[in-house]
């Protein structure tokens, strides 16, 4: 790109730092990437050596630490060799369009174009080797498949926020350089809180009684000796602490470019929310969480799911709020879905015959809707509440079992992006069924008529 | 009224019988599996002829079943296109009515195995952003579904919403 040349878009004022653009306008990722990926294989074979070791010859066990080690520097040295070339080869920039490309692969080249105006997430993360050294990784996703989003890591942590900011001014449609919104924090999850709701829920204490069914019979078998080994193979119980250091220090900031969550302990993660994205909201509230009136927020965000990561991101990606209170939760909300007051929409409930087909959860069972959103409930050990804007419905389904169908029920099923939020409405008169699912498909269709939610920065033309 | 009946303007439009024809060619394809079964229990010395007779009877009842429940599924189908959505309702014991708008479409597919070919049926299959989404029409004459797949493209390019 010439320097006389017009630049709309502003690719001209990107900040010099180590990623500067190169003389094609081309940036790269910090170049001691290489070595964090390197390093990263040392404890994996440190840990695995140490387990060898201790089960027992100790006449060799210095020539073994020996070796260990060496196999460890070894497989660091090749890792990081195979990640440097990888690294060469890794450029990003903003096109003439102001989209974000990224070029990248050794073998199989690779060249990836997101399209801002269908963003839907961008995220700092710093894996706890990287944040060692002051490195952090951006994920930016859009909506789409699996394909439609990319992961640079890394850049130093002010790079990484630069990077994101301008992906969010971007996308919403102003001067890439305006910088960062200024935010105002909404909540702080207290660590207390979150160990406590942790503890208080069914899960927890099945995932304690698997510890405890797994720990005993390796001890008796095998004495205790055996621990380390499960410890080192991962006992269920560790799940839970996993989740408090992903959830740890939770909080919730809310800026013109969508909300920001800011959380984690050991990997921390700052992702932001751009307004308009969330498909589906669901509020769960475990039995004994009832006393304190605790919630925990989930969402349907479009191009989260669907890559089957699994772990730790599979669930902290979709969670707005691991635990607060509920005027807390709804004050949280009414930021995601301005104008819209859920405790106001009148709930139907489901006919009383359906007490045959749901026994237990019957009287929880309703739905009801205003001109923006559709809300539905069901659960009666853990409480479920789901809210939909009218717009984000992506079909609707009517189903009937042969039970159902002897008692005169059918369910209705509100079509949402992949995610932990299922929007239904269990059990309804069969009469009235279908007469739902059609007004909300028309509902569907006049609130999309209306709506605005890409480049919402932007004057409307 | 009831929730699987078209809407109150419209009515269904019926697949093809052809895809009746098309599941009993499978079914027959699946029975020669069953038949090998039956009869190695005969000319087996050490299974006891009763346990054969039986097998085979139950064999013969489900086929039979089978054979008649395909036909009542395949008259289950049946699709209305709306100004703005397209119906979809199936099944017996299970039943489903699907309401995909039109403007919710990513993409349409036309799909047809060995067997439906040549049987000269195809399957519609929509999809949404949403997974569950579960809106397929099979058994369509080709150039019907063609058609469709034409005519579904059509109208989502014109109602066409971001997500």
């Amino acid at each position: 790109m010439s320097g006389a040349a017009p630049d709309p878009f502003g690719n001209a004022l990107i900040r010099p730092g180590r990623s500067a653009p190169g003389p094609d306008g081309r940036r790269k990722v910090h170049p001691l990437t290489p070595l964090v990926h390197g390093l990263r294989v040392v404890p994996v074979i440190v840990v695995i050596g140490v387990s060898l070791v201790s089960r027992g010859r100790p006449e060799g066990e210095g020539a073994a630490v020996l070796i260990t080690l060496g196999v460890a520097l070894g497989l660091a040295i090749v890792v990081t060799g195979l990640r440097y070339v990888a690294w060469r080869r890794l450029t990003f920039w903003f096109d003439s369009d102001g989209d974000l490309r990224v070029d990248s692969g050794v073998l199989t080249r690779q060249e990836r174009r997101l399209q801002l105006s269908r963003l839907q997430s961008v995220e700092v993360v710093a894996p706890f080797n990287a944040r060692l050294v002051g490195l952090a990784e951006v994920r930016v996703e859009t909506a789409g498949s699996s394909h439609s989003k990319a992961v640079l890591q890394f850049l130093t942590t002010a790079e990484a926020q630069d990077l994101r900011n301008e992906i969010v001014a971007r996308a919403a449609g102003v001067r890439p350089d305006a910088g960062e919104a200024p935010e105002q924090v909404l909540v702080t999850v207290p660590p207390g809180e979150l160990v406590a709701s942790l503890l208080m829920r069914g899960t927890t204490v099945l995932l304690l009684l698997l510890t405890v069914a797994v720990i005993i019979p390796t001890v008796i078998a095998a004495g205790p000796a055996a621990l380390g080994l499960v410890v080192l193979g991962g006992v269920p119980i560790f799940t839970v602490f996993s989740e408090f250091s992903s959830y740890y220090g939770f909080t919730i900031a809310r800026s013109d470019d969508g909300l920001r969550l800011r959380h984690g302990l050991l990997r921390t993660a700052h992702q932001t929310v751009p307004p308009g994205r969330v498909q589906a909201i669901g509020f769960v509230q475990p039995l004994l969480w009832r006393r304190r009136g605790w919630v925990r927020v989930r969402l349907n965000v479009a191009g989260m799911s669907r890559d089957g990561r699994g772990g730790e991101q599979a669930y902290t990606e979709h969670t707005l709020l691991p635990v607060a209170p509920w005027p807390v939760a709804r004050a949280v909300v009414a930021h995601v879905l301005p104008g819209v007051d859920i405790e106001s929409i009148a709930l139907e409930p489901a006919p009383a015959r359906s007490r045959w087909r749901a026994p237990i959860q019957w009287h929880q069972l309703g739905v009801g809707w205003d001109d923006r959103v559709l809300v539905a409930k069901r659960g009666r050990v853990t409480r479920h509440w789901t809210v939909m804007p009218h717009q984000r419905t992506q079909s609707v389904r009517v189903t009937q079992g042969p039970w159902q169908r002897a008692v005169g029920l059918a369910s209705v099923w509100f079509d949402s992006t992949p995610g932990p939020v299922k929007v239904v409405a269990l059990h309804r008169d069969a009469a009235q069924a279908q007469e739902l699912a059609l007004a909300q498909a028309q509902r569907a269709s006049s609130a999309r008529a209306r709506d605005r939610t890409t480049r919402w920065a932007q004057p409307p033309p | 009224m009831d929730a699987f009946a078209p809407s109150d303007e419209g009515t269904w439009l019926p697949v093809s019988a052809a895809l009746g024809r098309s599941r009993r060619i499978s079914l027959l394809l699946a029975y020669v599996l069953v038949l090998a079964v039956v009869v190695a229990l005969f000319l087996v010395p050490d299974v006891p002829r009763l346990v054969a007779i039986v097998v085979a009877v139950v064999a013969v009842a489900v086929f039979v079943w089978a054979w008649w429940l395909i036909g009542r599924r395949v008259r289950a189908w049946g699709y209305e296109l709306r100004p703005d959505d397209l119906l979809v309702a199936r099944g017996i014991m299970f039943r489903r009515l699907v309401i995909v708008p039109y403007g919710r479409m990513q993409l349409v597919d036309v799909v047809a195995g060995p067997i439906e070919r040549w049987c000269g049926v195809a399957t519609v299959q929509l999809h949404t952003a949403a997974a569950t989404t579960d809106a397929a029409i099979p058994g369509l004459v080709p150039e019907v579904a063609a058609e469709l797949r034409d005519t579904l493209a059509r109208l989502g390019e014109q109602r066409a919403a971001g997500l």
